[in-house]
């Protein structure tokens, strides 16, 4: 064996060691840093992505048009398209004055972020957002739409974050059930039904479908009261507890805009 | 100097991996996540002589490792360790069977692709059985293990006919041997 593979062997055995004893804040550091080179991919790639669905879209509306041109052969073709041009620019500012009220009626200090991607890990619920520490955003804010809490920061670079859902295992919320004094653990489950499960509760609580759930906002913990978590879509007793399976109110499946929120107003 | 360079874009090509792999919509009705990361690492593990192969494992156990790092009450919860002995032992493996094979050719690469895919998959779900708590093995938590190495063994030939396309003469893929002729 030539004594450079020797050399090599050494140095990647040390390498090995060291990599296995790094510890969590080198981690933390380390994983800013990925975020960081995989920032710009990530970013051009969601808007080319964005950009091929609104072609998609467009397309549609083309041939919805198509289809109204034909029921509607009495009216002006150039008229009738501008105004469905006009619609959709409507349909865009009304969606863009919802999202701007709810900012401005939310008594929270509210960062507006957009969603990059879903990420590809199997057994952790997270997605990547186009904000980061360059803009005030740190690990642990809480995240929401104006529909429902969506997760927590988990990890921030300069211009791109980590959210973890909270279909996500590791994602524990203080809850309260709407009309009752039930309190609870919400968490979501490896099992990826998107549900939410909520522990903890009294057997005897009378839960019934369709209530709300809320955060309770307990000291110490990272969520504000009052934010709404998910609907009960059953309950059941178990030996020590009850349990609350969970409906999120926010369609995490969809996601396109959030909300840091980076304190009170 | 050659597999200096191609290390190099092997090296590049993981975080684009993982940055790609992102961006790919989720396969329904499951929710299974198409994998590029296992895909790049067959190709690099088996392209690349031994000492760099296992160079390249160590890298990309340390993306992968940090992609999924999650930070619970100030403790890694997978940490590295896992990902590292977790490649290292595919490199090694996969190198045997580049060998065995006489090069790095593309059913080995698919085949390793699929079966990297699954063993990641299966490992990170029992770890976190072991952490957690529990072992829900359903049949959704079987699809979303199978279907990711499915689509690793399918895109795998479009990974190694491209970076052939681009590094053609990094990667010589020996002629099977004949077989032996023992008639006089």
């Amino acid at each position: 064996m030539k004594k450079i593979q020797i050399a090599s062997l050494v140095l990647f055995a040390v390498l090995t060691i060291a990599v296995c004893l790094l510890e969590s804040g080198t981690l933390t550091w380390l994983q800013s840093g990925l975020l960081r080179v995989i920032s710009p991919i990530s970013r051009s790639g969601s808007a080319v992505k964005s950009n091929i669905g609104n072609l998609g879209k467009d397309l549609l509306s083309l041939d919805q048009l198509q289809a109204e041109h034909e029921r509607a052969l009495a009216e002006n073709r150039k008229l009738r398209a501008e105004n469905n041009g006009l619609r959709d620019l409507q349909q865009d500012n009304n969606h863009l004055r919802q999202v701007l009220g709810y900012r401005e009626r939310s008594s929270f200090r509210l960062v507006p972020a957009l969603v990059l991607g879903h990420d590809a890990g199997v057994w952790w619920s997270t997605i990547k957002i186009n904000r980061g520490s360059a803009d005030g955003i740190a690990p642990d804010m809480p995240v929401i739409t104006d529909k429902g809490l969506v997760g927590k920061v988990s990890a921030v670079s300069g211009n791109l974050s980590e959210v973890l859902l909270v279909t996500d295992e590791n994602c524990k919320v203080a809850a309260k059930v709407e009309g009752t004094k039930e309190q609870g653990i919400s968490a979501g489950s490896r099992d990826p039904g998107g549900e939410l499960r909520l522990t903890f509760l009294s057997k005897l609580a009378d839960l019934q479908p369709g209530q709300k759930v809320y955060t309770a906002g307990v000291s110490g913990g990272i969520f504000p009261s009052g934010i709404a978590l998910g609907t009960v879509k059953s309950f059941h007793a178990r030996e020590l507890d009850g349990e609350a399976i969970l409906e999120p109110s926010a369609d995490l499946g969809t996601l396109e805009e959030v909300f840091i929120v980076s304190g009170a107003k | 100097m050659r597999q200096a360079i191609l290390f190099v874009i092997l090296l590049l090509l993981l975080p684009i991996a993982v940055a790609v792999q992102d961006l790919l919509p989720a396969i329904l009705p499951f929710q299974a996540r198409i994998l590029l990361l296992p895909v790049v690492f067959c190709f690099g593990a088996m392209a690349l002589p031994l000492v760099p192969s296992l160079f390249f494992a160590l890298a990309t156990a340390l993306v992968q490792g940090l992609v999924l790092l999650q930070i619970e009450s100030g403790q890694a919860e997978l940490g590295l360790t896992v990902p590292v002995v977790f490649f290292l032992v595919w490199a090694i493996v996969l190198q045997m069977a580049s060998e065995a094979t006489y090069g790095t050719r593309w059913e080995v690469h698919a085949l390793g692709s699929a079966m990297v895919t699954l063993s990641l998959l299966g490992v990170e779900f029992l770890v976190l059985c072991v952490k957690r708590g529990g072992f829900p093995l359903e049949m959704t938590v079987l699809l979303r293990i199978v279907i990711p190495s499915a689509a690793s063994l399918l895109i795998a030939p479009l990974l190694y006919f491209t970076l052939r396309k681009i590094v053609p003469v990094f990667i010589e893929e020996a002629p099977l041997p004949q077989k032996p002729n023992f008639s006089r």
